[in-house]
């Protein structure tokens, strides 16, 4: 056993560290104790227990400060990563902190744990610079490891930090690994209650208690609104079979049927439940005969069905009820919460749906994102992939041509579009103008009925004119349909978007000459009878026609159209569901339901049946008719343009008819809640005055007189909303210049990253020739050049370090003139590197030429296998290998050999410690050794020199064999990290991610062009 | 589930509905899908964690997955080993990312991991080809395939490096609203 060799073991200020205590014990536990142990369920049993504790000592270490000393310390652990190549001893213990951690370096500690983190935390890095690849994990473990102490540090700071539900939302959000989520969920409630038993104990318990139990109960909502969610399974069937296009219809059904179960039950327990318990004998003077459902007239005329039916008294049952005031207040109150809703589900629909849509990117949507995931039954899987290949096939043909229209074919086009549309809006006029003459012809009939009871033809009659409105509905959008065919759009979205208008506008006019009438001609005509039960019946035959319609549309334009398809002409196969046509249909069945609620508030009962039975039907035709659309277009685009279909002519329209009603309409004087007044609107009227009897009600009445009442309130409120809207506006437009900006930005980035990426590779190029020739002419100046290699080594690291230290001082915020450090700095370690690339080069080659060197190493690198088997197979052993006569090997052979047992004990950061000193006196010794030896052997020192390289690599990194190469991969590495971090903090202000990214990429290049410099050199 | 044995305690329960986005119901429905998978590898009560995976070839049988065309990819990106093989926790962590509530991010995050056939980072051409042809059963020629795949990266790709980094990616799909809706599976 030579001297030096075991110097470290019997160096007194080695065993004074207090690391050789922990280390004293063999097999044990280590000491770190883990506060939070308890805390953690037993999930890592037995071994894993080690490592876990010691994988997170360091972070479980930093909240152990924060608890005891506050928050700010948490980042001095983390904060400047020391390099470990110190030669003092000293400086070591001051290390402590740092050399407690890096169990990861050993590679076979590297335990699933260790990597899951890893991927944990380099993907949550990638979502704000591509960085790490997993092959990368490898080369850059240390750099990664102290980031991502970083990085959980910080995490865990800011979940701290946060609200309970926040701090939730956040942790579930984490793009980790379930356990991952989990260990910190557990770290962070841990934290908190030792934060909170700092205070009064049996508070902290109550407040944990009152969290945990207040976050029980959410998600027992959560769990009960999803039991509640209707056809869960039928949805996914849906899904799974036709992909989510056709899905959004069934959503938005069920959607519908939400809403009119809402205004059911609002309507249903505020007007007509306080009726019924009052006078509860409502009955029909007619006897039911059956026509009546689908009429809605005779029997029901009479019921709380409709508007007729209601008193207008004022119900005294302890408390006063007045119907009056109700049946308006539960009208305005469901039809502003409507609107609100639908405000609110547009708005978010939107800001998901619309804000970014870029819609230049085609193919990269239509192979990236197009691809849908729920689908999952066979035929429509084959299906897709065929359809996605022809419309491949189809844009790359378009692209191909990009034919521009010679002028009499624009004019043609023009033409055509013209022509359709004239003939379309002629259709529609057409309609509207049919209609309201059968409607002024019905409306003559019904006057020549008697007071009585009409008659069941005379009542049939009454179907006419809703037969002929769906009937209109049902046909006239097939014209259109068949125009769409006949132009030729140049692309698929404004076909479905002219398709869309078109027959929004046919419901809109035939709805509009509907109102009229009923507005102007049903509630003057008739004061004796009850104009708004009429309507109310009017609507009712309207909702109740069009769902036959409906029914009527699935089979005639599903099931027959399936049948030709499928049996009689083979070539146009089952026909597809068309999602658009179909909404549309929902959309005006609502419209009529809005309307209706003012004239018939039980109307949404009815509506709810219809939409429940339509649900199943539609289902049912689907999946025996339909085959998946063709077609995948953007459904989440159009979901959104559906919402606002339905909010914006449709649901404002059916508003401003209820409001004109009851705002300008004289009610019926012999029936419904309003008889005897001159405007529904005058039930607020009165009641406001009645207020003011009452004390304490003056503000109710200030309101209506100065705000309700106030022309100018609403004229202020229009400027100062159109002044809001125009300021937004202008907000989008600057938003849209500095996208626009920033792109070109990016794009600037790219080509400034491909010119240096060329520059590199020229540099590089050049310099092997000049290489070969220097060592050449070089062989006789062999031994100062391989001092020479060992010393640029050892410069190059230490401007790393010295470049890694005045980045860490520069990222821990202290205002040095880091810009200009870091890059003195920075030169010079790229100057260094240059010279140790050349220099390792150099020594390569000659490496190959004289057998002598290479056996030094190689007998080097035996020797370290040697001792590597030897200490797996037996600590005891170490005697033996003292003795090995390799001098310089045996001083690496100590260092790994120390390394190896801390590899074995695994668990113990104390064992780091005392590798990590081990290693360092080694090395000291074999620096002495080292120039002791080199005179007498030069190959035996090129080897020392070889191994002490590999040393300080190995520091940092795993054993590869090729130490020099990697030097210079680290190097590049380091460079461009370097480059990175300045550079971003430059940019930061502007565009952080994308100059980082960009120089992280070329960090990425530039190791695998090293790497494949590497290559070629074997 | 209709048993009354108890499958997780409480605080398992918390956890899952604290770090995932199912309900205490899905999970439990979660287990009883992942208990199908193997019903002699996999334990009914895990109260304990037992250690536990069960092997790619018998997730990918699961009707969810069966006739997706990616379906390998998708439990590679989710499992530790890379190999494919899920324990149960990876196996709800999978769901939870397609589910329904997973953030964009969350989701573009997998879904590049997904695509990223070669695990380098980037979806870099042969990356694009093999998705192509996954997506349209390779009955496309090689020249189309050529081409589609340089107009994707040439829409994309931000930076000019000819391969898509996660920053293009990411790019992209806030672009593509759809993607929330289609990267979606329903458990």
């Amino acid at each position: 056993m030579t001297s030096y060799s075991s110097r470290g073991f019997f160096n007194a200020a080695y065993h004074d560290s207090e690391t050789l205590e922990m280390d004293r014990r063999s097999g044990t536990k280590p000491p770190h104790t883990n506060p939070y142990a308890r805390e953690e369920p037993v999930r890592w049993g037995g071994r894993l227990g080690g490592r876990d504790e010691a994988a997170w000592g360091a972070t479980d270490g930093g909240l152990q400060d924060e608890s005891r000393r506050g928050r700010d310390h948490i980042t001095t652990g983390a904060g400047a990563p020391p390099f470990p190549h110190q030669p003092y001893h000293n400086r070591f213990q001051a290390d402590n902190r740092y050399n407690q951690r890096p169990q990861a370096r050993l590679p076979s500690l590297v335990s699933d744990n260790m990597t899951m983190r890893l991927r944990g935390i380099a993907m949550r890095r990638m979502s704000m610079f591509p960085h790490a690849s997993p092959a990368d994990v490898d080369l850059t473990e240390n750099a990664i490891r102290e980031e991502m102490e970083n990085d959980e540090q910080n995490l865990m700071k800011e979940l701290v930090s946060m609200s309970t539900l926040e701090q939730t939302r956040a942790i579930r959000e984490l793009t980790m690994s379930f356990e991952a989520k989990k260990r910190i969920r557990n770290k962070v409630l841990a934290f908190r209650s030792v934060k909170k038993s700092h205070e009064f104990t049996w508070f902290a318990e109550l407040s944990e208690n009152t969290s945990l139990f207040f976050r029980r109960c959410g998600y027992t909502m959560r769990s009960a609104r999803q039991a509640l969610e209707l056809w869960h399974g039928i949805m996914k069937e849906i899904g799974g079979k036709f992909g989510s296009s056709v899905l959004t219809y069934f959503m938005f059904l069920k959607w519908l049927l939400l809403f009119n179960i809402f205004s059911f039950v609002v309507n249903f327990s505020f007007i007509t439940v306080p009726l019924l318990v009052y006078d509860p004998n409502i009955t029909s003077s007619v006897s039911f005969r059956g026509l009546e459902l689908l009429t809605g007239a005779g029997y029901f005329t009479h019921t709380v069905m409709y508007y007729g039916a209601y008193s207008n008294e004022t119900l005294k049952h302890g408390v006063e009820y007045n119907l009056q005031l109700a049946y308006f207040f539960t009208i305005a109150v469901y039809m502003v919460l409507c609107g609100i809703a639908l405000i609110f589900s547009m708005a978010s629909s939107f800001k998901k749906n619309f804000v970014l849509v870029d819609p230049a990117s085609t193919s990269a949507w239509q192979l990236l994102c197009s691809w849908d995931f729920s689908v999952t039954s066979e035929k429509t899987v084959t299906q897709r992939k065929n359809n996605l290949r022809v419309q491949l096939k189809e844009s790359l043909s378009e692209k191909a041509q990009q034919e521009l229209l010679t002028v009499p074919e624009k004019l043609k086009h023009f033409g055509i579009h013209f022509c359709s549309w004239l003939v379309s809006t002629a259709l529609v006029v057409g309609c509207a103008a049919s209609i309201f003459f059968l409607c002024q012809y019905e409306g003559k009939l019904f006057s020549q009925w008697g007071p009585g009871a009409a008659s069941l033809q005379q009542e049939a009659e009454t179907l006419l004119v809703p037969f002929m409105v769906s009937l209109m509905n049902l046909v006239i959008p097939l014209f259109f349909s068949l125009f769409n065919k006949l132009e030729h759009y140049s692309n698929n979205r404004s076909q479905i978007y002219t398709l869309v208008v078109r027959n929004v506008f046919l419901r809109m006019s035939i709805l509009g000459v509907l109102c009229y009438y009923w507005m102007n001609e049903v509630s003057l005509r008739s004061p004796s009878q009850c104009w708004e039960s009429m309507v109310g019946q009017a609507l009712y035959r309207l909702v109740i026609v069009d769902f036959f319609f409906q029914m009527l549309g699935s089979f005639f334009g599903e099931f027959l159209r399936n049948v030709i398809g499928t049996k009689l002409h083979r070539r146009l196969g089952p026909p597809e569901f068309d999602v658009a046509r179909n909404v549309l249909d929902l959309i005006y069945a609502q419209t009529l339901a809005w309307i209706g609620i003012y004239f018939s508030p039980l109307l949404p009962s009815i509506q709810i049946l219809k939409f429940f039975i339509l649900f199943y039907l539609k289902k049912v035709s689907l999946t025996q008719n339909c085959q998946p659309p063709r077609r995948t277009g953007r459904a989440a685009q159009m979901q959104t343009i559906f919402i606002f279909l339905l909010f914006f002519p449709f649901f404002v329209g059916a508003i401003s008819i209820v409001g004109y009603t009851s705002w300008s309409l004289n009610p019926s004087q012999n029936c419904g809640p309003f008889r005897g007044l001159n405007q529904a609107f005058s039930v607020v009227e009165i009641w406001i005055e009645g207020l003011h009897i009452l004390p304490g009600s003056g503000w109710a009445v200030w309101i209506y007189k100065n705000i309700i009442r106030s022309e100018i309130f609403y004229f202020l409120i229009t400027l100062i909303i159109l002044g809001v809207t125009y300021v937004f506006y202008q907000l989008i437009q600057g938003r849209k210049e500095l996208i626009g900006l920033l792109k070109q930005r990016i794009i600037n980035e790219g080509k400034d990253k491909s010119f240096l990426l060329d520059k590199i590779q020229n540099l590089q190029s050049s310099r092997p020739k000049k290489d070969t020739r220097q060592s050449k002419d070089g062989r006789s100046s062999h031994q100062p050049s391989l001092g020479g290699h060992s010393d640029a080594v050892r410069q190059a690291l230490l401007a790393r370090q010295q470049a890694e230290q005045e980045e860490a001082t520069y990222s821990d915020g202290v205002s040095v003139p880091a810009d200009i450090s870091t890059s003195s700095a920075l030169m010079q370690a790229m100057l260094a590197r240059q010279r140790a690339e050349r220099e390792t080069e150099d020594l390569y080659q000659r490496v190959e030429d004289p057998p002598s060197s290479f056996t030094a190493l190689s007998l080097a690198m035996e020797a370290r296998q040697r001792a590597e088997g030897e200490m797996l197979q037996d600590n005891s052993r170490e005697g033996d290998f003292y003795e090995n006569p390799t001098t310089a090997s045996s001083a690496v052979s100590q260092a790994i050999q120390a390394r190896l047992r801390a590899e074995e004990e695994a668990s113990a950061s104390s064992a780091m410690m005392q590798v990590m000193k081990a290693r360092q006196q080694a090395e000291q010794e074999a620096g002495m050794q080292w120039t002791d030896v080199q005179l007498q052997n030069p190959a035996v020192s090129s080897s020392s020199a070889v191994a002490q390289a590999m040393q300080a690599r190995l520091r940092a990194e795993e054993e590869l064999p090729a130490s020099s190469v990697m030097m210079q991969v680290m190097q590049a590495r380091q460079q461009a990290e370097q480059e990175a971090g300045m550079e971003w903090a430059h940019v930061q202000p502007q565009n952080p991610a994308a100059a980082g990214s960009s120089a992280l990429i070329q960090a990425m290049l530039a190791r695998q062009q090293a790497q494949n410099e590497y290559d070629d050199g074997y | 589930m209709g048993n009354k044995q108890t499958i997780f305690t409480d605080e398992q329960l918390d956890a899952y509905q604290d770090c995932t986005f199912f309900t205490r119901k899905e999970i439990l429905r979660l287990h009883g899908r992942y208990h199908e998978l193997a019903p002699h590898l996999v334990p009914m009560d895990y109260t304990t964690e037992p250690d536990c995976k069960i092997p790619l070839a018998l997730i990918v049988n699961m009707p969810e997955l069966k006739e997706n065309p990616f379906r390998n990819r998708i439990v590679e990106s989710f499992s530790e080993d890379g190999m494919g093989n899920l324990s149960f926790n990876e196996f709800v962590d999978m769901f939870s990312v397609l589910s329904e509530t997973a953030p964009r991010e969350l989701k573009a995050i997998y879904a590049f991991k997904i695509y990223d056939f070669n695990v380098d980072n980037f979806l870099c051409k042969e990356d694009l080809e093999k998705t192509l042809n996954r997506l349209t059963k390779e009955e496309l020629t090689p020249e189309e395939v050529d081409l589609v795949c340089e107009k994707t990266i040439e829409e994309a790709d931000l930076d000019g490096d000819s391969k898509l980094s996660f920053a293009d990616f990411e790019n992209m799909i806030t672009r593509a609203p759809d993607f929330l809706s289609t990267f979606h599976i329903r458990i």
